[in-house]
């Protein structure tokens, strides 16, 4: 869920827009001048994966990605998803453009975060992988509904209700996309290892 | 004080009457939506089947082949003043200016020429999180003394506080307001003038360079996508909630990566054979002239009226 324009008070919303103008200037120095053109590129991918839509019972939630997308870029995935969120709002209006800011911490964060665990909790076996990949998956998510429940809380007290709600309402997603996450890896760590940072046996 | 001492009680059947009411006029407007909407589905088929669309979400900048007052204007002025008004819509604290900049931004729309489907499309992206906020935020305000609060018989824990319409109210309209003024912002000049506007304006010219580059392989990834979505279908492929459905979705978005991945080195080896990165051309040249300033100026007046009268009318 994308906070839409109307709702960050004026202060937060150009708060939010500092900030993550400064991680996405950590985000870009931590990334090859050259290999930019390409997180542009592979951003379009995240974008598309994060129109798919999974059921859950009568309804149904698309994903969000951040754990897979700090999984695969690292550093450079924090500017990965400002621009996939610039996309959706442009293109969809999925997140207000006053909300720009708030809604790359919210995301954005979590895959840094994600990253992260997933470097501390990767082996050198397929079954590692794949654990600290649902891990890094689901955390990310749990992390990005924390970080929209605490921006809704200060956009007022009368929100606060919907901040509890909307975490509530993560938790089923949660799973679906450690579940996600730890199949892609699988898939990337059997296909494409080189993708993982595995470390190829000398003979390729 | 004792919160539900002053709430208004209403018999269940009013909620009842009431939701059923509700209900049935949601179900009314969204058949004569669908209504419409086949109909022109059916003209669009009779006018042009010759020219088939590969995909089914069109550019930012699918209008910007239009004229209008919004086309003509200089993309920098465009670009300052129309987010500067829209910030100042975002501040606003009262449901009158708010309905004054959806006003504007109906009336930009308008001016624009934009077909009106694309900002409905908008307004639709929006509608679940903003219905969410109207029905929620009633439900769970807390309540202060004071407030006008409606409770239901047999669902005295679910008292309904009005005054949290107020503010969701208020998120809708900004919201409205805003997403309005989305189309004539970026969809009044193609993508590269739009980008080429902001790295004149000063924001860094590889900012603009990858939204191009991220914009154009959304759609080649959308088809590719449609296609591996396609063939897992015919292989008798039904997205279910269970494991499997998962498993495929999960190996579906390993493959997509895999697929890109390459892709992106091939395309970068293709840009740098072209003369990527060697020199930084600006292919348009942008003259402000005194309409764009004025255009500029209208809506920074705009913005900054709308905050006054919001900010001391009735203090």
């Amino acid at each position: 869920m994308h906070i839409s324009d109307g709702v960050l008070p004026t202060s937060v919303a150009v708060g939010t827009y500092a900030a993550a103008l400064v991680v996405a200037g950590w985000s870009a120095r931590k990334t090859k001048g050259e290999d930019l053109p390409k997180i542009a590129v592979v951003t379009s991918a995240f974008f598309v994966a994060s129109l798919i839509h999974v059921p859950i019972g009568p309804t149904s939630v698309h994903l969000l990605l951040p754990g897979l997308v700090g999984i695969l870029l690292g550093p450079s995935g924090f500017i990965s998803i400002a621009l996939g969120l610039v996309l959706q709002s442009l293109l969809f209006q999925f997140g207000g453009i006053t909300a720009l800011g708030a809604n790359s911490l919210m995301m954005g964060l979590p895959a840094l975060a994600s990253w992260g665990l997933f470097r501390l909790m990767k082996g050198d076996s397929l079954t590692r992988y794949i654990v600290s990949a649902a891990f890094a998956g689901g955390f990310g998510v749990l992390l990005a509904a924390s970080i929209l429940a605490l921006l809704l809380a200060i956009s007022g007290e009368d929100f606060i209700g919907v901040a509890k709600l909307a975490i509530y309402a993560h938790l089923p997603v949660v799973v679906i996309e450690a579940a996600i996450s730890a199949f892609s890896v699988s898939f990337l760590y059997k296909v494409k290892p080189e993708l993982l940072g595995v470390a190829l046996p000398a003979a390729s | 004080m004792e919160p539900r001492a002053e709430a208004i009680r209403y018999p269940l059947f009013a909620l009842l009457l009431w939701g059923g009411g509700a209900v049935l006029a949601v179900c009314l407007a969204a058949a004569v939506f669908r209504a419409l909407k086949a109909r022109r589905e059916r003209l669009r088929q009779f006018q042009d089947d010759a020219a088939p669309r590969d995909w089914s979400e069109p550019a930012i900048d699918a209008s910007a082949h239009l004229d209008s007052p919004f086309h003509r204007w200089d993309p920098r002025v465009k670009i300052v003043s129309l987010l500067f008004f829209i910030f100042c819509v975002a501040s606003l604290a009262r449901l009158s200016t708010g309905a004054a900049a959806i006003g504007l931004g109906l009336a930009a729309a308008r001016t624009a020429r934009i077909p009106w489907s694309r900002s409905f499309r908008r307004l639709g992206a929006m509608a679940g999180f903003l219905l969410m906020l109207l029905i929620v935020t009633p439900l769970t305000a807390p309540i202060h003394p004071g407030d006008p609060v409606v409770v239901f018989e047999h669902l005295e824990f679910l008292p309904i506080n009005l005054r949290g319409f107020f503010p969701a109210g208020l998120v809708c309209v900004k919201a409205i307001a805003i997403a309005l003024l989305m189309e004539p912002l970026v969809g009044t000049s193609p993508l590269a003038n739009t980008m080429e506007a902001l790295a004149q304006i000063g924001a860094p010219r590889k900012v603009g360079e990858m939204i191009l580059l991220a914009h154009r392989y959304v759609f080649v990834f959308r088809h590719e996508a449609q296609r591996m979505a396609t063939s897992m279908e015919v292989r008798g492929f039904r997205k279910r909630t269970d494991m499997e459905t998962l498993r495929a979705t999960g190996n579906f978005i390993g493959m997509l990566l895999v697929r890109s991945f390459d892709r992106t080195q091939r395309v970068y080896e293709a840009m740098l054979s072209r003369g990527y990165g060697e020199t930084t051309r600006s292919h348009v040249a942008f003259t402000a002239r005194k309409i764009d300033w004025v255009k500029g100026a209208f809506w920074i007046a705009a913005g900054v009226a709308l905050l006054v009268v919001d900010h001391f009318r009735g203090a």
